[in-house]
């Protein structure tokens, strides 16, 4: 009984729901504000102490706006993908390991779940867009689904990749194989700094973000797949994307720079302390690296972001992944 | 073709600042043709100019663009001095000449911060604006104002420049050279902008001179026309100066076309403060203007700017006509997104190409024609129309 109580209470709070959706918006207050200081602005500054409280206030201010639906909208669709999209980054979350080695879902193969799982939101994004009958949505969802078949490779193969670091390990595809595998030396130190490379390009598209924000190009189609979102529904669209920042942040940093590692070591409340704050602070520092991305580009077009995608993202993933594999086997 | 989608960039759209409608053809993501409808922002200026004097009409005059003013008051006032037929003061041509350089430098940088914008550049957008408020601060200590001037007027300018003032000037010009040579290098360097701006909204030679194409847009098409070398007016006389023009006819020329104006700008700011002769800044016009016609132009930051007027022997004028060189561009717009041959224009150009031309609504329309959207019916109504149908709707 009260092992169910706890795994309830860690779905709905730590670390689930609750602990995800904050961090989320603390992100995107972390994003907007070193955004701010690369531009030479102050960035959110009124509401709360240094602003932090500015996107949960744009959360609630939009939740209590209008919410309209387009006339010519596939209305159930049109309705049901913000929470299919929250739902989607709020399950993604919970394989995360963020105060212990695994997450609240943990079973062999979770690492290849998490890939489709990734995919499965940009089908939803096309559906949004397309159900939302109007031609800059649906301009934005071709483009989303163009951009997906660009860095979805590079996205699984640099995730894999960083999965053969288990090889020495005895070899494993889940996320707690992974995090065991990084107890005494990073991922990323190694072989992997390539694959760390293509995995921040491909969550900056993942996440529909300069250089990538093809789908959603603000000066080419209004806000792409998301026009016709309004009040509510917006919102929620809004809080999927901060807490998809959040998981990707999270999983850039578990995969490379070995999650909560060292912080499991250390038995007991500490333990767990010690490896939330390890966990955050390494995903800030993945987000950060994201923003400086974001500051230092402008947006590709989508033939030549497809053009890149091909020409070397996936070439180099497709050979980080070769040398992930080799390397530990010739070394050993 | 039937799969053709048309996609309507405004007269409501975050990539146009002023109300334009731009029709783009599509194939998918290609542009296949576009078309521009304008009119959204008729303000009637001309005709009030009828009903003012003509020193009051400079201010009407200023407000005809929020951002080259001192270019159409420049315009009005030489056009009035023409009919009259007097001379203006030396230093007076000088002080406007630094006025309208400016005036330049600030609406060439505003351009460069839009452009960064529309290809999703905003680090270089905040930067360049950045630095623009340099220039705000020294047109707001020249001439009072950081936007409608009121410097230039009937018979020469309203401010004088003390030596205090034009030292600071050139103080804020160095830096800015510095600044600006930054961005150039910026530009030329930054592999994300050469591929959004290399070959994309391409306007032949040919193309522009026939289709009257002017300023930077012209310039960037290796078309060397430049009003202030082709008729000297002001101070430009005196000043020696380059007419930057590059000859790739695309985006990236008109980038650099407009960089290398402003460093251009600078160095004829310097000049002007140095050969500045002394005397006095104004000189007495009689406040009514004999009957006759007289023409002012001068090279506005986006092109010619051409500014007629006819006065009947009263202090108003008796017709005022203005045109802006957005006008004149506007045309090259259809030809440069349109996709021919190898030459594919992407609905992600659209904005960076429309840019290009550094469109200025609020100055350009002149005209305004009423259409029925329904049925397509179209008719002008006469301004004593208007009048009788705004009392109607009143009572």
């Amino acid at each position: 009984m009260t092992q169910e109580l706890t795994a309830i209470l860690g779905i709905l709070l730590f670390p689930g729901l609750l602990f995800f959706s904050i961090l989320g918006l603390f992100f995107e207050w972390i994003d907007r504000k070193f955004y701010a200081k690369l531009q030479n602005r102050v960035g959110p500054l009124y509401t709360g102490p240094w602003g932090l409280l500015q996107p949960f206030a744009d959360f609630v201010k939009l939740m209590s706006k209008e919410d309209i639906v387009p006339e010519g909208a596939d209305r159930p669709v049109f309705s049901s993908v913000p929470v299919f999209a929250l739902t989607l980054t709020f399950f993604a979350t919970l394989f995360l390991p963020v105060c212990g080695p695994q997450g609240i879902i943990s079973f062999e193969g979770d690492v290849v779940v998490l890939s489709v799982v990734l995919t499965i939101l940009v089908i939803l994004v096309f559906l949004g867009g397309f159900s939302s009958a109007s031609r800059y949505s649906e301009v934005g969802a071709e483009r989303s689904v163009l951009q997906l078949l660009g860095y979805e490779i590079p996205l699984v193969a640099s995730v894999l990749g960083a999965a053969a670091i288990t090889v020495s390990t005895g070899g494993s595809l889940s996320i707690n194989g992974i995090v065991e595998a990084q107890r005494d030396w990073w991922a990323i130190l190694g072989v992997q700094a390539l694959g760390f490379a293509i995995f921040l390009l491909a969550a900056q598209a993942e996440l529909e973000r300069v250089p990538f924000d093809i789908p959603e190009a603000e000066t080419e189609i209004v806000a792409g797949w998301t026009t016709e979102y309004s009040g509510r529904k917006l919102a929620l669209l809004r809080l999927a994307r901060d807490v998809e920042l959040a998981f990707l942040c999270g999983l850039g940093a578990t995969l490379f720079l070995g999650g909560p590692q060292p912080g499991p070591l250390v038995p007991g409340l500490g333990g767990v302390i010690i490896s939330t704050m390890l966990f955050v602070i390494k995903s800030v520092a993945v987000l950060l690296l994201l923003t400086i991305i974001r500051a230092a580009m402008s947006r590709l077009r989508i033939d030549q972001m497809i053009n890149f995608a091909w020409k070397w993202l996936v070439p180099l993933s497709l050979l980080q992944l070769l040398l992930a594999v080799v390397v530990p086997l010739v070394t050993a | 073709m039937s799969s053709l989608v048309d996609i309507p960039i405004g007269p409501q759209h975050p990539a146009i600042k002023e109300p334009i409608n731009i029709t783009c053809y599509v194939d998918g993501e290609q542009v296949i043709g576009a078309k521009l409808r304008l009119g959204y922002n008729h303000r009637g200026i001309e005709k009030a100019g009828e009903y003012q004097t003509f020193i009051q009409n400079l201010y009407i005059a200023e407000r005809i663009c929020g951002i080259c003013g001192i270019v159409h008051a420049f315009s009005l006032a030489q056009a009035t001095e023409d009919i009259i037929g007097k001379e203006i003061p030396r230093r007076a041509d000088y002080l406007r000449t630094i006025g309208l350089e400016l005036n330049r430098i600030h609406s060439h940088l505003l351009w460069l911060g839009v452009a960064a914008h529309e290809i999703g550049f905003d680090t270089l957008f905040m930067y360049v604006w950045r630095d623009r408020e340099m220039v705000m601060d020294v047109i707001e200590e020249f001439t009072g104002n950081r936007v409608t001037y009121a410097l230039v007027t009937i018979g020469g300018v309203r401010r004088d420049l003390p030596q205090e003032k034009a030292e600071k000037i050139l103080k804020v010009m160095d830096v800015l050279e510095e600044k600006v040579k930054k961005y150039k290098e910026m530009c030329l360097d930054e592999r994300t902008i050469r591929v959004r701006c290399d070959g994309v909204g391409i306007l032949r030679k040919e193309d522009a001179i026939a289709l009257c194409a002017v300023g930077p847009t012209a310039r960037a098409s290796g078309v060397p026309f430049d009003v202030r070398a082709d008729d000297p007016h002001a101070a430009y006389d005196e000043i020696p100066f380059k007419v930057v023009t590059y000859d790739t006819c695309d985006v990236t020329a008109r980038l650099l076309v407009r960089i290398d104006e402003t460093l251009e700008s600078i160095n004829i700011i310097r000049e002007s403060i140095r050969k500045m002769p002394s005397g006095p800044i104004r000189a007495r016009l009689p406040r009514i203007v004999p009957a006759g016609e007289g023409v002012g132009r001068t090279e506005a930051p986006r092109g010619e700017v051409f500014h007629y007027v006819r006065a009947s022997g009263s202090e108003k004028p008796f017709r005022w006509k203005v045109r802006a060189p957005s006008l004149a561009n506007f045309l090259s717009v259809p030809v440069m997104l349109t996709s021919k041959g190898d030459y594919v224009v992407y609905i992600a150009d659209v904005p960076i190409v429309f840019a290009s031309i550094d469109p200025c609504m609020s100055c350009t329309d002149r005209a305004v024609k009423f259409v029925d959207v329904s049925s397509g019916k179209s008719w002008v109504w006469t301004f004593g129309q208007i009048k009788r149908i705004y009392w109607r709707d009143r009572s």
